[in-house]
């Protein structure tokens, strides 16, 4: 009786509540959202090349890392940490870009629309890009320009009036490997697409390609 | 021995236990913060804030299946991996290498070249022009690529069963060439039957459908047995729905919602190739035809374009292997090993013959049918309006169907071809009807005599029907 009625010693009541603390503490920051535990606003570096391949392994650290609407934020886990987010919602604030934020950092562009030089962001800096699909599509921007889409080749990209995907490869079939942030549930991934038959989408390209 | 000194000496019994608690918190709570921090750190990694790289190496190529005499053949590859350091801020190109080994005909030992490394990358920066000898062999060639990242070691075999299953081209000597000239887009053929219609919905005879800002998603594949029932992946309400005789059926599936492709087998069990979000490759999953689960099976590539049924079970068009490879046979599923091992150039059909389809350039289609290794029949098609994807290619007697989009940048239609040895015995255009998404190559079936045409509008989904008598 005397033992439990006696207040625990300090230091193992510090102890426990410490272990606690750092367990709730890691939860609560890593729910939080995933912009605010993972994600940077650093400054992006200007960067000489600006080649297709470079492009398509930048594309490539994205797939599996989600899909966020008005996102631009990811790692390289291969795991999905907000998947299932309501979507076409920015306040949820998770991983991976949309399709206009992952193809906006792929081809290194500039916040400044009047610029076209390239500039490398990290994958989790987080940042979307002043380009929405349909921008993309019209050509908007000292960046970006169209193509005739029979002539689209890698890394140029399918733009239509609310999706866009960018040219991973070609295929036998006369589809495209489209490496494109699809939807919440999808992700980010390589599919095989049609959207270069398909008049709703119009071929557009990254100027300056450097190889 | 408390270590704790200050508490003990500063603060009485109760009084040191809840600062000791509250120090607890708050230094638990800080320790916390920075373990996540800490491990946000480590995943952005170095300088290019993208974490360890090293295991990064994808690749692809279009592999030239069907040659023509006089042809150039050079063979491209797409090496994708980080350059060295894992430095992908600098935008340069990884430090890839690769091989080829090839050999003429089908058989026999494979010779190595060298892939050289090219300037430009927009059809693949690896490449190595195919010697003459073994160009123009008349059995073809054969031939698999070792890829890699020099700067890790890093490797990866394209197709992906290598030597056991390479990959395979053939020439088309005596092809029958067909120039459709420009397309006319005024002429649409109308269906013979409107053989499913349904409003979207979530009932029992609506289907589901997606639709946002990043556009729409409705029913995503189906099939047609020999008896003309329908059998649609409604995904979007995590069923099957068959649809016979106007009246449905559903089967609920324990699938997410997405894009994926369907057929259904003889015996009923209805397979569905999915893509997941989950760093693993796509899987070929089979339910029993009251939608209980009986196996899954991840495929032996990244990426699939198409799922059918094949002689001895559903069979995956793959990429960037470009192989159709077996997800099962009589014994059971596959693993990816074997099915990698068992994949084909060509859709392989029940008679032991093979398809093989090759969209070359801007508007030529090549198809061939090859039985024992051989060219039995083949056409080259050509076109003065650009050509996009090849939906459906079909034995059908002594003919084959051929369903692929024609475009320009305003308009498009689906062109139906029934090829014979003469050329085109039959032809016509069908309005695509793509309103909703569906799988990219999932809008045709040919069943019995008739094609059919999963579409979609505003109002909800469709099934059409168009019978196939060929009239020359």
């Amino acid at each position: 009786m005397t033992v439990l009625s006696r207040a625990p010693r300090p230091w193992l009541v510090f102890l426990a509540l410490f272990a606690l603390a750092c367990s709730l503490a890691a939860v609560t920051v890593a729910k939080a959202s995933f912009w605010s535990a993972n994600c940077n606003y650093a400054t992006p570096s200007q960067t000489a090349n600006l080649t297709r391949d470079g492009g398509q392994t930048y594309s490539n650290v994205a797939r599996y890392e989600g899909y966020q609407w008005g996102g631009g934020c990811w790692n390289n886990d291969d795991v999905d940490a907000s998947w299932g987010d309501p979507p076409e919602n920015v306040g949820t604030q998770g991983e991976g870009g949309d399709c206009s934020g992952l193809t906006f950092k792929t081809w290194r562009e500039s916040t400044n629309t009047g610029d076209g030089a390239s500039y490398y962001w990290a994958p989790l800096r987080n940042v979307h890009g002043p380009y929405d699909a349909a921008s993309f599509r019209a050509g908007i921007g000292a960046a970006n320009g169209t193509v005739y889409k029979p002539y689209a080749g890698v890394m140029d990209a399918f733009a239509s009036s609310y999706h866009i995907g960018m040219v991973f490869f070609r295929a036998t079939s006369g589809a495209d490997q489209i490496v494109e942030a699809k939807c919440e549930l999808c992700g980010t991934n390589i599919w095989l697409r049609t959207y270069r038959s398909d008049p709703a989408y119009g071929g557009v390209r990254r100027i300056g390609w450097t190889g | 021995m408390n270590r704790f000194i200050p508490c003990r000496t500063r603060l009485s019994g109760r009084a040191s236990t809840l600062v000791a608690a509250g120090a607890g918190i708050a230094a638990g709570t800080a320790a916390g913060v920075v373990a996540v921090a800490i491990a946000a750190g480590l995943a952005l990694g170095g300088s290019t804030g993208a974490g360890n790289l090293d295991g990064l190496l994808e690749v692809a190529h279009v592999p030239p299946l069907l040659t023509v005499p006089g042809e150039d053949v050079t063979l491209r590859y797409a090496i994708v991996c980080p350059p060295p350091g894992g430095d992908i801020a600098s935008g340069a190109p990884c430090d890839g290498s690769g091989d080829v080994y090839i050999r003429a005909g089908q058989s026999g030992p494979f010779t190595k070249l060298a892939l050289e490394r090219g300037s430009d990358s927009i059809e693949g920066r690896w490449f190595v022009r195919v010697p003459a000898q073994i160009a123009t062999s008349t059995d073809g060639f054969s031939y698999y690529a070792v890829l890699r990242n020099d700067a890790t070691g890093a490797s990866t075999t394209l197709p992906a069963g290598g030597e056991a299953a390479p990959q395979r081209s053939l020439p088309l000597r005596k092809a029958v060439t067909i120039d459709l000239g420009a397309h006319d887009f005024g002429q649409a053929r109308h269906a013979d039957e409107r053989v499913v219609s349904a409003p979207w919905g979530t009932g029992a005879d609506e289907a589901g459908l997606s639709a946002g800002k990043t556009g729409r998603i409705g029913p995503s594949s189906f099939d047609v047995s020999a008896g003309g029932a329908v059998t649609v992946l409604d995904e979007i309400n995590r069923r099957a729905v068959r649809w016979t005789h106007g009246r449905a059926a559903a089967t609920a599936l324990d699938l997410t919602p997405g894009i994926d492709d369907m057929s259904v087998g003889p015996d009923g069990t209805i397979y569905v190739l999915d893509a997941r979000d989950n760093g693993s490759n796509p899987a070929v999953r089979a339910f029993a035809a009251d939608g209980k689960p009986k196996w899954a099976r991840e495929t032996g590539d990244r990426t699939w374009a198409k799922l059918e049924m094949g002689p001895q079970g559903p069979v995956v068009d793959e990429l960037p292997s470009e192989e159709w490879m077996p997800a099962a046979d009589a014994s059971g599923p596959l693993e990816r090993r074997a099915q990698a091992r068992n994949g084909m150039s060509g859709r392989p059909l029940s008679d032991g013959s093979e398809l093989v389809v090759l969209r070359v350039g801007t508007s030529e289609l090549r198809l061939a049918r090859v039985a024992g290794g051989d060219v039995e029949k083949s056409w080259r098609i050509l076109s003065g309006t650009p050509l996009g994807e090849v939906q459906l290619t079909e034995q059908h007697g002594n003919a084959v169907v051929v369903v692929l989009k024609t475009y320009t940048e305003a308009q498009d239609q689906f062109l139906v071809l029934v090829l014979d040895g003469g050329g085109v015995a039959k032809q016509f255009s069908l309005d695509p009807a793509e309103w909703a998404e569906s799988a990219p190559l999932a809008r045709f079936r040919l069943s019995g005599s008739s094609l059919y045409q999963l579409g979609s509008s505003p109002a909800g989904f469709f099934v059409d029907r168009f019978d196939l008598e060929v009239n020359r």
